[in-house]
């Protein structure tokens, strides 16, 4: 069994030859061709190691002299892949001392099936010779990993940005510093928060912080980081409540808790937060949204519908995944999506139920664009070929929705989604449908486009 | 302009609304998920050579019982009861070390002791010790393919008592009424967290026919289809899934052959069978025609085995022969396709000169079989149909391509066994159902299902 090898280009050699042979311009030009090809032949497999054992193989039974070869494509492989093999196999076979001839004039016909199975392929030589029976040889190399495929993008108000992909669930990130983008993030997973920062355009790993909990997580577990203002961070889990000390290197005290989770995010009610306190009451008083906390069932996915301190005259709502809060003058028009898939408009006064084809994923923005606030909800069909879930804005000019975002699409289901702290944007993780890997996205809008 | 953007904006927005009348949702806790099957089990016990043997019987097993090991869908081996393990003397001994805080249904905590017991009892030839945390397999020689074979549902650990056995799954038992319905109840303490629903009931003995009719008729939740009735039921619209072939359907001669004019006629019946137009008329278009024992997505080189007809080599095979005996052909009489193969199959030997005659009875010199291949790792699915051909299974075990394939080519020359067909598994599901798939091996992924509300 071969290990996959992938050219492994030599970037030094070739950028120091072009470096040094041309003026100063046309090196700039020429660095940047190296650089595209050295990427396009980074991506092109190396076949040579497998090429190379089946045409001995081939040899081996054939020895040399005149064979009609054939090759048949059965796999996934491209086409160019294909061609790019079938030349590689005729190169060594002649090197071994076949000849290639019509069957007609043929010692022996090798027929090549490029095949695959569930991890690997399988090149098969069938070779007939004039006396005897068929003779079968193969060769198997490992297929690569999966890769994504890269999306075209298109102009769209609301606006993605990667953060951090891994393996395991993420929960929520929160950004602990920006600068302007964001240099220090937390990852909340199932067992453990992660701390990176950046350092030279790489995301570097600073510390581990496990979460301790008595009792096995519910499936769909979910989770949310919020900033604190005396201390860095509070972790909330379905019954427990993780919260971090000030300063670095950070600790993690867990307890088993019912406390209710904030609805309300970060600078949202006012207030500065510890990481960051320009953003605060700067804001202005009349953006102030009072906080509401909601009761998470401990061994569930859902809100159970207990809100503190309330709503005008409701105290509960129907269980519910999400909020969003839309500020009034008067009031504060809240959304949550209940478990029976409809969203609940409460406005202190009223509970109105509708059924707006939403997902369960709602989470508000305070943005300067539109009506200055907006829904952001996860929304996608449940076709079996689906294999993206998308992502749009909406206003509500009165009690309708109004879409104000083409939706843009994630590469699999939102499985969290959070307004973050300073409120004008929201973390969204996604579950690639491809890799099986969780993608945590900050999602931004951008006015006027 | 911009007005007529909002305008967009607006519509759009309401049709988005009309549209998405199913959207995305996180998943949703509780209900009763209500499932029919086919098969009679006879026992819950996972080492239970019936239940092992049909993939009725494996989903069963699964929602109970776990192993220690699982295997993802790229066939790798994940930890499940075993966080990790090694191997050492050359794969000859193997260490697993035990997950901790799992617990059986009736509270007892997973121990080496207990995991050793169950393996102990369904292979009995297997020396099992444990060593503090861990278990330790000694095996006979070098076996790379252990891991593959503890990911076997007939390797679940099972904690074995004067009552049904009881596992550390997602589902418990609330009440079994034998071979006719099994009731299961969510584990609230299951390690990998509640299942999202609240029971399952599933009811065991039904026609497929009568499996089809109960969905719609919206009595049940998923159902399994017959082979036949795939590309129809497809047809109407109905959510059906299908696993990669997994099943292998082929004829199996009960004793090996005593001369060399028997291997001549077995040859010849081989090559007498019209397996393009067996799969058109009578599978309705379903599974792949095969010469060999594994299928092409497990091997990468099925196709090396022919499957075209050959009445002229046939009959030339079949004229070495002076007097030709009427050989008995076995076949399932509970499986409705299995007559009208074995009639077809007879009739396409009777072209190339030689005599079968149909039996559904126990006894007959050659067997119709469907084989249900247990595994997505080759080796281990050689050694099953070895096992049921009574042909020692290959000892050299290598991840080498060529040594599977001298081993599959050492099956076939035995000439215990016409493969015929690789066939796939498919379920049917209501629309409510959600987050269901079914493995390349076959086996339902079920831990994670739920059931959409059905209010407006």
């Amino acid at each position: 069994m071969w290990t996959a090898v992938y050219n492994s280009a030599i970037p030094s050699f070739y950028l120091n030859t072009v470096i040094r042979t041309f003026p100063s311009g046309f090196r700039v030009a020429q660095v940047c061709f190296a650089v595209i090809g050295l990427v396009i032949v980074g991506w092109t497999a190396d076949w040579n190691s497998p090429e190379q054992h089946l045409a001995k193989k081939i040899a081996a039974v054939t020895g040399p002299g005149a064979v009609a070869l054939s090759l048949e494509n059965r796999s996934s492989l491209g086409k160019r892949d294909a061609e790019i093999i079938q030349n590689g196999l005729r190169a060594v076979l002649e090197a071994l001392g076949l000849r290639f001839v019509k069957a007609d004039h043929a010692a022996a016909t090798v027929t090549i099936s490029l095949s695959e199975n569930s991890t690997s392929y399988v090149w098969v030589a069938e070779i007939r010779q004039v006396a005897g029976d068929a003779a079968v040889v193969m060769v198997s190399t490992p297929r690569p990993e999966g890769s994504s495929v890269a999306r075209d993008s298109v102009p769209l108000t609301l606006r993605k940005t990667p953060l951090w992909t891994q393996d395991d669930p993420i929960l929520d990130v929160a950004v602990l510093d920006e600068n302007p983008s964001p240099v220090h993030i937390a990852v909340l997973a199932p067992e453990k928060i992660s701390l990176y920062h950046l350092q030279g355009g790489k995301w570097q790993p600073e510390q581990e912080l496990p979460i301790a909990h008595q009792r096995p997580w519910p499936r769909d577990l979910r989770g949310r980081l919020t900033l604190a203002r005396d201390h860095l961070f509070d972790a909330y889990l379905p019954g427990v409540l993780c919260t971090s000390t000030a300063a670095s290197p950070l600790t993690l005290n867990c307890r088993e808790s019912d406390d209710p989770w904030p609805l309300v995010s970060g600078t949202l009610n006012g207030g500065a937060l510890a990481v960051f306190p320009s953003a605060g009451l700067s804001s202005g008083a009349s953006m102030v949204v009072p906080q509401l906390r909601a009761f998470f069932a401990p061994t569930r996915n859902f809100f159970t519908g207990a809100i503190t301190p309330g709503t005008g005259k409701f105290t509960t709502v129907p269980k519910f995944y999400s909020a969003a809060v839309l500020p009034r003058d008067k009031y504060m028009l809240w959304l949550f999506a209940a478990i029976d898939g409809q969203t609940h408009l409460v406005d202190g006064l009223n509970d109105q139920a509708a059924r707006l084809g939403w997902g369960s994923d709602l989470a508000s923005v305070k943005t300067a664009c539109g009506a200055g606030w907006q829904v952001l909800s996860s929304s996608a069909d449940q076709a079996e070929d689906q294999t993206e879930d998308s992502l749009r804005a909406y206003e509500f000019p009165d009690r309708d929705p109004v879409a104000v975002s083409p939706a843009i699409d994630f590469p699999g289901p939102i499985t969290a989604l959070w307004t973050e702290s300073k409120g004008d944007t929201a973390i969204a993780v996604a579950r690639n449908r491809e890799t099986g890997s969780y993608e945590a996205y900050r999602v931004a809008m951008a006015c006027g486009q | 302009m911009r007005l007529i953007v909002w305008r967009w904006l607006a519509v759009s927005s309401l049709l988005i609304a009309a549209l998405a009348l199913q959207a995305e949702t996180r998943p949703q806790y509780g209900g009763t998920l209500h499932i029919a099957v086919h098969a009679v089990p006879t026992s819950l016990d996972p080492a239970d050579s019936l239940t092992a043997n049909s993939f009725a019987g494996r989903n069963i097993t699964l929602l109970m019982f776990e192993t220690l090991v699982t295997t993802d869908d790229s066939n790798r081996v994940r930890g499940l009861l075993a966080t990790s393990w090694q191997a050492s003397s050359g794969n000859a001994r193997w260490q697993f070390h035990l997950r901790h805080n799992v617990k059986f249904h009736d509270g007892t905590a997973l121990t080496a002791e207990i995991a050793a017991a169950s393996l102990r009892i369904s292979n009995p030839s297997w020396k099992v010790a444990t060593d503090g945390d861990s278990l330790v397999i000694e095996c006979d020689g070098p076996d790379s393919e252990l891991p593959a074979e503890l990911a076997q549902s007939r390797n679940a650990i099972a904690k074995r008592s004067l009552d049904n056995p009881i596992g550390t799954g997602p589902f418990h038992i609330v009440d079994w009424q034998l071979g006719k319905k099994l009731t299961l109840t969510a584990n609230e303490d299951y390690w990998r967290g509640r299942p999202f629903l609240d029971g399952i009931e599933i009811e065991m003995g039904k026609s497929f026919r009568d499996q089809l009719t109960a969905l719609e008729l919206g009595r049940v939740d998923l159902v399994e289809v017959a082979l036949e009735q795939a590309h129809r039921v497809s047809l109407e619209g109905r959510r059906i899934v299908s696993s990669a072939p997994v099943e292998l359907l082929a004829l199996v001669f009960t004793r090996d052959a005593q001369a060399s004019e028997e291997r001549s006629l077995r040859e010849a019946l081989a090559l007498s069978i019209d397996r393009a137009s067996i799969r058109s008329v009578l599978l309705q278009g379903s599974g792949q025609a095969t010469g060999g024992v594994l299928p092409n997505w497990m091997s990468g080189y099925d196709f090396v085995f022919s499957t075209d007809a050959d009445l002229v080599r046939a009959r030339h095979a079949r004229e070495q022969v002076r007097t030709i005996p009427t050989w008995t052909l076995g076949y399932d009489g509970s499986d409705p396709v299995a007559r009208l193969l074995a009639d077809r199959i007879a009739l396409n030997g009777k072209d190339a000169g030689l005599a079968l005659q149909l039996t559904s009875a126990g006894t007959s010199d050659i067997r119709l079989m469907r084989i249900p291949l247990p595994s997505a790792d080759p080796w281990i699915d050689i050694a099953e149909v070895s096992a049921i051909c009574r042909i020692p299974p290959a000892k050299n075990k290598s991840t080498s391509i060529e040594d599977l394939y001298a081993a599959e080519q050492t099956l076939l020359t035995a000439q215990r066994i016409i493969p015929l067909f690789h066939l796939p598994v498919s379920y049917a599901a209501a629309p409510t159902l959600q987050d269901w798939n079914v493995r390349p091996d076959g086996t339902l992924t079920m831990a994670d299902v739920w059931l959409r509300s059905s209010k407006p």
